[in-house]
């Protein structure tokens, strides 16, 4: 790691971080506030008959369930809003910091310096999962705060919580992995950033799908966001199986941008 | 002792089935420290893919080289410590200020940028400047962050990819001024350009590049005094007879004006025109653009008009160390320059990979 380039990163990215953890931690909040005025009532009509059975399927999008705390706060997770915050750094940064900076032609500046490829790209890996990481913790804390101000704390299985950060910040490194690894393969913004949303998108899109159809759910352990399982480990089911496959997902990544950013030449920007 | 040296260096893009690129062809340079290298071609001569093999931006496709006795394969880490660089078109971070740009990259190098102040001083780019942000920046402005960026570190060695444009000429002055001191202080450097009078005034020595091939690779005076002089003269009554006259050429006669190119020794020439009465005589010393259309221009070389003779200097030239064509040339021929030897190019072109036997 280049601790002058890693200092730069930061401080470049301080406001858009800012507003990110502003965001998630008040999207974060709603998750208890929306199960206790709502999640009970969803319950009771659920149970009610009045309901067809499948819009129950409906309750548990993405593998949530409206009806229950620990599933109100994975709909929150997997929710398009906490996606799109947290692929400000997982896709936005992460696709522009290679790529973006060699269409615009400042890469050959900054490697013009002593820095090898590989330490400029662990330094950006190592920045992604600070943003991940902070990302996470601020959406675990402002739901923390919700609990807290609807009195729900003692529903929510808090010695949990740090295995949630953890299965978070995976499922979104994993996605930062394949972002970085677009990024140091193409010359160009579009093409990485084409590929890294294709991937997330259609890993989003085979576990919605799943958890809305049940003839679809073969398509679910297809999807990254399949082994993010918040409902299961608040519930104290972690499956060690998940987190040790988002790790390999991320490793792979890591892996092939070692291997792929150094040889690959680097002409003048056009 | 060389600052750079490179032999068979060749870069080719693309794939086979797509149609390669030939960028760089078996180019064999030796940089010698303290001077300043001029190295010359038109735009997608190869030159800027030369000095992004150099740094290790790009992998030689054949060939290899050393800068500062490190190998560009192998120690581009080392060679870039210890070198400064500024890209052709250089871009910026735009929403640093000019300050914050130079500190930043400063500390990328992990060691004093002793010459910064001097630096801004001298290319004008004052405190004000400086705390402005460079999206602010005029281009003129931008090249000259680029420079100072590039040298305030004090390197041994600057690889300046076309460096004076969009200077203004006020500052491209201030910008040759401090080229002359880095070279007295013994500083080396390597300096690609398009701008022939540049090259001429600020370079010890130059290498011309076309199409990826090295096609000459000598002093710049001795380039320029091998050149055809342009010579106009004014006679009365019958015109002077230059037909066969060593070293002219192309002479040409309108209304009591002879025109003709005059090359090597001066005398025969002087000596054929005693019998006639000249009014008015003008030789138009040649300049390294004349050098350079030798090569480039229409009724140049490459047009497959009259190659340009090999001088005594280019017999051997010291920084030439792989090209044939201009090593190989006989000292006979040489030491007549009005016979001509092979063409540069067509002989560095026998000697490529590809046209070999």
């Amino acid at each position: 790691m280049n601790h002058v380039y890693f200092r730069r990163i930061l401080a470049a990215q301080r406001l858009r971080l800012a507003i990110v953890m502003l965001a998630l931690a008040a999207w974060g909040s709603l998750m208890p506030v929306i199960w206790s005025e709502f999640g009970r009532q969803f319950e009771q009509l659920m149970d009610s008959g009045l309901v067809p059975d499948q819009f129950r399927q409906m309750t548990q999008f993405g593998g949530g369930d409206i009806t229950r705390l620990a599933g109100m706060i994975a709909i929150g997770f997997i929710h398009p809003i906490a996606v799109i915050l947290l692929a400000v750094f997982t896709v936005g940064f992460t696709v522009a910091s290679v790529a973006g900076e060699r269409q615009r032609g400042t890469l050959e500046v900054l490697l013009a310096r002593p820095i090898s490829r590989r330490t400029l790209y662990g330094t950006l890996f190592l920045a992604s999962l600070v943003f991940v990481g902070l990302a996470i913790l601020a959406l675990l804390s402002g739901t923390l705060v919700g609990a807290a101000l609807w009195n729900l704390l003692d529903e929510l299985q808090t010695p949990n919580l740090p295995a949630l950060w953890l299965n978070g910040v995976l499922l979104h490194l994993a996605f930062a992995s394949i972002a970085l690894g677009a990024s140091v393969t193409f010359d160009r913004l579009t093409p990485a950033l084409a590929v890294t949303l294709a991937v997330l998108l259609m890993s989003y899109f085979f576990q919605v799908l799943g958890s809305l159809w049940p003839d679809a759910d073969f398509l679910q352990p297809y999807s990254l966001f399949h082994y993010l399982q918040p409902q299961k480990i608040l519930e104290g089911k972690l499956d060690p199986f998940h987190l040790v496959l988002l790790s390999t997902v991320i490793v792979a990544g890591v892996i092939y941008a070692l291997i792929v950013f150094p040889r690959r030449d680097l002409a003048a920007p056009t | 002792m060389t600052a750079i040296e490179t032999k068979g260096l060749t870069k080719h893009y693309g794939r086979r089935m797509v149609g390669r690129v030939r960028a760089l062809e078996d180019v064999s340079i030796e940089v010698r420290e303290g001077e300043i290298f001029g190295f010359l071609g038109p735009n997608g001569a190869g030159k800027s893919t030369m000095i992004r093999c150099l740094l290790g931006f790009l992998h030689p496709t054949s060939g290899g080289g050393q800068v500062l006795d490190h190998d560009i394969a192998r120690d581009s880490l080392e060679i870039r410590r210890r070198v400064g660089y500024l890209p052709g078109g250089i871009a910026l971070y735009d929403s640093m200020t000019g300050q914050e740009l130079l500190e930043y990259l400063g500390r990328l190098y992990g060691r004093e940028s002793s010459r910064r102040r001097e630096l801004c001083d001298r290319l004008e780019m004052g405190t004000n400047a400086l705390r402005r942000p460079i999206r602010d920046y005029s281009r003129g402005m931008r090249q000259k962050m680029g420079i100072i960026q590039a040298l305030q570190h004090d390197p041994e060695l600057a690889i300046l990819d076309e460096p004076s444009e969009g200077l203004d000429p006020l500052m491209q002055q201030a910008f040759y001024s401090v080229l002359d001191d880095l070279k007295k202080e013994g500083r080396t450097i390597f300096f690609s350009s398009h701008i022939l009078p540049e090259v001429e005034r600020v370079c010890d020595r130059v290498a011309i590049i076309r199409e990826g091939r090295l096609v000459a690779l000598e002093e710049i005076h001795a380039l320029i005094t091998r050149r055809r002089r342009h010579v106009e003269l004014r006679y009365a009554g019958r015109p002077p007879l230059l037909d066969g006259v060593a070293g002219v050429s192309d002479i040409r006669l309108t209304d009591g004006i002879l025109t003709c190119l005059l090359q090597g020794d001066v005398g025969p020439f002087l000596q054929a025109l005693g019998p006639a009465t000249i009014t008015d005589l003008t030789i138009r010393p040649a300049s390294l653009e004349d050098a350079f259309l030798e090569y480039y221009g229409p009724d140049g070389v490459h047009g497959g008009v009259e190659p340009p003779p090999p001088s005594r200097d280019s017999a051997t030239p010291p920084g030439l160390a792989g090209a044939p064509a201009l090593q190989s040339a006989p000292p006979a021929e040489s030491a007549s320059p009005a016979e001509s030897a092979p063409p540069a190019e067509v002989t560095a072109a026998r000697s490529g990979p590809d046209e070999r036997p």
